[in-house]
C-alpha cells in the first residue's frame, strides 16, 4: 500500500487511511466543464460492505462523480482515494463498475464478450467461462450464451452487461444507473443479487433518480442536486431524523389552508395527502388552522418521510418520481 | 500485465478470423484474380476441336514450317493442302462438311507483305485476328531474315538488354518487372489501409459503446492500443499468407493442370516467370508489418479522437493524403526508380513501403537505401506510437465534440 496524504482542507479529521474502514472517499472534489460546473466540492464517504446510494436527478452530477472516482475523469480540484489510495490501475481491477451508457462488443457472442472482460481482469479464461455460465443460467439467460450480442434485446443485453461487471467478485460494485432500462421483473432480480451481493460482504454503490428503488437497498445515501451535496447519512438515522418532517393527512373540505407559509409542498399519496413542512414548522398549528378554515379530518398523522420527500424538503425541488401538487 | 494484451489480441485476432467477411474475402480474391487472367484465355480456347482444325495451303513452300508451330501454340490444328487449280473449291467442300472450320492461303505476296486470305466458318475475333496475323508476320519475317544469315529467333524476341550497374547497385540487377512492382504497390496499398481503416473502426467501436470505459479501468490505454494493432495485424498477415500460398499453388500447380487440359491456355504459363523470388516476399512482408503499424498508429488515434462514423470519416482525410500519395506516385517512380525525386519520396517513412517496394521490385537499389528506408520506417513507427498512444489515452475516455488542433496538441503534451 502507498502512503497516503490526504488533503484535508474540509475541516473533517481522520487518520492516515489504510485499506480499513472505506471503499472510496471524496474530498472537495470538484469538476467543470468549460464554464459549467457539474460537481462543486463534493465529500462523502463510502464505509466498506455497505450499499451506498448516490441520489439526485438527471443532471445533478451523479455520473461525473462516479467517472471520476472511476479514473474517467479527473477532478479538477479535491481528491478521489480508492480503498485508501489513488484511483490507479491495480485498484480499479478490484472494483466492477457498470457505466451508464451501456455497450457492449455487439458481434461477440454473450459467453465470449464476458470470458474477455474478466480476462483482462486477472481471471483465467476457463473459469471466467465456467463462472460466465453459470450466471448465465442463474439469469436464465443459458440458452443464449453462444449467440451474439446485438441478437439479444436490450435488457438482456444489460443482464449480460451486468454478468460482466460482477464476474472477477470485484469488491466493490460501482453501478451507474443500474436499474434503467429494466422491466419490474428484471429490476426485482437485479436487486435480488444486489442484495446477495451485499450479503457476501461486498461494498456496492449505485447511483439512480429512482427515490424508491435506492429506499428499498442502501443503509446510506447521498443525496446530489445541482452538482452539490444536500445530504449524506445513514438511510435509517435520516428517516428517523426527519420524522417530524412529513404529515399524511385525510379531510372533507376547502383546502385553502393548505397555501400556508410552514407547508413546503403537497403530494398526493396511497391515500390522501403527505404534506412536507418547512424546518421548524409546528404541525398543531397546522391542525389548528385546518379546523377552523373548517376542514374535518379523518386522519392528521406524522409519518416516517420517503426518501423523496426527504429529498424534496432539503432540495428545493422535485425529482423524477412523480411528486403532485 | 501482458495477460491482458495478449487477452486483446486473442480477442480482436479470433473474432476477425471467424468472420464470414474475412473467410470469403481469403479465398475468393485469388480465385478472382485467377479467374481474372485465365478467363479471357479460357473463351477463347473453349472451342469445339473442329473450330480448330485448319487447313494452309503454302504456295511459297517455306512458309508452312515456321507457320505451323505458331498457329499451334495459338491453339489451333493445322494441316498441309498442296496447292491446284481447285484448291478453294475443295476446302470449301470440307469446310461445309464440317472437316475443317476454314484454310489460310499463303504466297509469295504473303512473303513480301504479310497478306494472306483466311477464309473460315467462324470469323475470328479481334484477339485471334491479331493472333493470325502476327503468326503470319513473325513466318514470313523469319523467312526473309534467315534469307540473310541473321539470329531471326533472338531479334524477333524482342532483343535482349543486359544491364551493368555503374556503382554499388548488388549483385542482383534484373530485368526490371513492371507487374510485380505495380501490383504489389496496389496491395500493399490496398491491404495497409483496409487493416488500418479496422483498426480505427475498432476504436470507434470501443469508445462510442463505452465498453473502453470498463476495459481502461483494468489496463493501459497504450496496451489496449498495442493489443488491437497486435490482433488486426496479425489477421491482415495471415490473410496475406493464405494468399500468398494460394497464389502459388494456383500458379505452380494450378495453371500447369490447366494447360495441359486446355493446350489453347499455354501463353498463361508465362505468369509463372513473374513470381517474386523468397527475398522479396521478405522484402515485402517487411514493408507491409512497418506501413500497417505506422498507418494503424495514425488511425487508431483518428478513432480515438472521434465519436461516430461520420466524424471519423472526416477526420481520416490527412491520414489518407499520406497514403494515396505514393500511389500516384508509384508510376513515375517505377520509370525512374534511381532519379533523385524517386530516392528522396521512397525514403520518407510513410511513402516508404509502397514506393520503395516499387523500385525495388521494379528496378535495382542499392541495399543500403533498403536498409536506411527500414531504419526511418522503425524510428517513425516508435515516434507515431508515442504520439498516437498519447492522443488515444485521452480521446477514448473523451466524449463531446472532436478536438481541434491546439486541442489534440495538448493531449499529446499532457497525457
Amino acid at each position: 500500500m502507498q502512503p497516503t496524504n490526504v488533503n484535508n482542507d474540509s475541516g473533517l479529521r481522520y487518520v492516515a487511511e489504510d485499506e480499513g474502514a472505506y471503499a472510496i472517499r471524496l474530498r472537495g472534489v470538484t469538476k467543470r466543464f468549460g464554464a459549467q460546473t457539474a460537481v462543486d466540492r463534493l465529500d462523502f464517504d463510502v464505509p466498506r460492505g455497505v450499499v451506498y446510494g448516490l441520489l439526485g436527478p438527471n443532471g445533478s452530477g451523479k455520473t461525473t462523480t462516479i467517472r471520476m472516482i472511476m479514473g474517467i475523469l479527473h477532478p479538477d480540484e479535491g481528491r478521489v482515494t480508492l480503498f485508501g489510495g489513488d484511483p490507479g490501475r491495480a485498484r480499479r481491477t478490484r472494483v466492477g463498475y457498470l457505466p451508464e451508457e451501456r455497450g457492449l462488443y455487439k458481434k461477440m457472442r454473450c459467453l465470449d464478450v464476458i470470458t474477455f472482460l474478466a480476462e483482462i481482469r486477472g481471471v483465467p479464461r476457463h473459469e471466467g467461462r465456467r463462472k460466465g455460465g453459470a450466471w448465465l443460467e442463474r439469469l436464465g439467460l443459458s440458452a443464449w450464451a453462444d449467440r451474439r450480442v446485438e441478437d439479444l434485446s436490450k435488457g438482456m443485453q444489460q443482464k449480460v452487461q451486468f454478468v460482466s461487471t460482477v464476474i472477477h467478485e470485484p469488491e466493490l460494485l460501482i453501478l451507474d444507473e443500474p436499474f434503467a432500462g429494466l422491466d419490474p421483473i428484471n429490476q426485482d432480480v437485479l436487486e435480488e443479487i444486489v442484495r446477495d451481493f451485499h450479503a457476501q460482504g461486498t461494498t456496492i454503490l449505485f447511483s439512480t433518480h429512482l427515490m424508491d428503488q435506492a429506499e428499498r437497498l442502501c443503509q446510506r445515501v447521498c443525496l446530489i442536486s445541482d452538482a452539490r451535496k444536500v445530504l449524506d447519512s445513514d438511510l435509517r438515522a435520516l428517516k428517523a431524523s426527519e420524522r417530524r418532517g412529513v404529515l399524511a393527512v385525510e379531510f372533507e373540505g376547502p383546502d385553502g389552508w393548505l397555501h400556508g407559509p410552514e407547508i413546503q409542498s403537497v403530494e398526493r399519496s396511497d391515500a390522501g395527502l403527505h404534506l412536507l413542512l418547512r424546518e421548524g414548522a409546528d404541525h398543531q398549528r397546522i391542525l389548528e388552522r385546518g379546523i377552523s378554515a373548517g376542514a374535518r379530518f379523518s386522519r392528521f398523522q406524522l409519518v416516517e418521510p420517503r426518501l423523496h420527500e426527504i429529498f424534496v424538503r432539503h432540495a428545493g425541488m422535485e425529482t423524477g418520481s412523480g411528486g403532485a401538487r | 500485465m501482458w495477460g491482458n494484451v495478449r487477452a486483446v489480441v486473442r480477442r480482436e485476432y479470433l473474432q476477425r478470423v471467424r468472420s464470414r467477411w474475412f473467410v470469403a474475402s481469403t479465398l475468393f480474391a485469388p480465385l478472382f484474380l485467377f479467374a481474372v487472367m485465365v478467363l479471357p484465355s479460357w473463351f477463347t480456347s473453349g472451342d469445339q476441336p473442329e473450330e480448330r482444325s485448319l487447313a494452309v495451303v503454302d504456295g511459297t513452300g517455306v512458309l508452312y514450317e515456321r507457320l505451323a508451330p505458331l498457329l499451334e501454340e495459338a491453339g489451333y490444328d493445322v494441316h498441309e493442302q498442296r496447292w491446284h487449280a481447285d484448291v478453294v473449291t475443295e476446302l470449301r467442300g470440307e469446310s461445309a462438311a464440317g472437316i475443317i472450320s476454314g484454310f489460310l492461303m499463303v504466297d509469295e505476296l504473303t512473303l513480301e507483305t504479310g497478306e494472306a486470305i483466311f477464309y473460315t466458318r467462324f470469323p475470328p475475333n479481334p484477339l485471334r485476328r491479331a493472333t493470325l496475323r502476327g503468326s503470319i508476320a513473325r513466318a514470313a519475317l523469319e523467312f526473309q531474315l534467315e534469307q540473310r544469315d541473321v539470329d531471326a529467333d533472338a531479334l524477333l524476341r524482342g532483343g535482349e538488354l543486359e544491364v551493368e550497374p555503374l556503382g554499388d547497385f548488388g549483385a542482383d540487377s534484373r530485368e526490371p518487372r513492371f507487374l510485380v512492382a505495380y501490383v504489389g504497390s496496389f496491395l500493399l496499398y490496398m491491404v495497409i489501409l483496409i487493416y488500418a481503416i479496422a483498426v480505427m473502426r475498432a476504436t470507434l467501436e470501443e469508445k462510442t459503446s463505452r465498453i473502453v470505459e470498463v476495459i481502461v479501468s483494468s489496463m493501459e490505454p497504450w496496451h489496449l492500443m498495442l493489443g488491437k494493432i497486435v490482433g488486426v495485424g496479425a489477421v491482415s498477415l495471415t490473410q496475406l499468407t493464405i494468399w500468398l500460398v494460394l497464389g502459388i499453388l494456383l500458379v505452380v500447380s494450378g495453371l500447369p493442370m490447366l494447360v495441359a487440359a486446355e493446350p489453347g491456355l499455354a501463353d498463361l504459363s508465362r505468369i509463372t516467370q513473374a513470381l517474386p523470388d523468397a527475398g522479396m516476399i521478405a522484402l515485402f512482408v517487411g514493408f507491409f508489418v512497418f506501413g500497417f503499424f505506422m498507418y494503424s498508429g495514425l488511425y487508431a488515434a483518428v478513432g480515438a479522437m472521434c465519436n461516430s462514423d461520420e466524424e471519423a470519416q472526416q477526420a481520416q482525410l490527412p491520414v489518407i493524403l499520406f497514403i494515396v500519395v505514393p500511389v500516384i506516385m508509384v508510376v513515375g517512380v517505377i520509370e525512374d526508380p534511381s532519379s533523385n525525386l524517386s530516392v528522396g519520396l521512397s525514403l520518407f517513412p510513410l511513402f516508404t513501403p509502397i514506393l520503395m517496394w516499387a523500385r525495388v521490385a521494379g528496378g535495382t537499389v542499392p541495399p543500403v537505401e533498403i536498409a536506411l528506408s527500414f531504419v526511418l520506417m522503425a524510428l517513425a513507427t516508435l515516434g507515431i506510437a508515442w504520439v498516437a498512444g498519447r492522443i488515444y489515452k485521452v480521446g477514448i475516455l473523451m466524449a463531446g465534440k472532436r478536438p481541434t488542433l491546439p486541442e489534440l496538441w495538448r493531449w499529446i503534451r499532457e497525457a
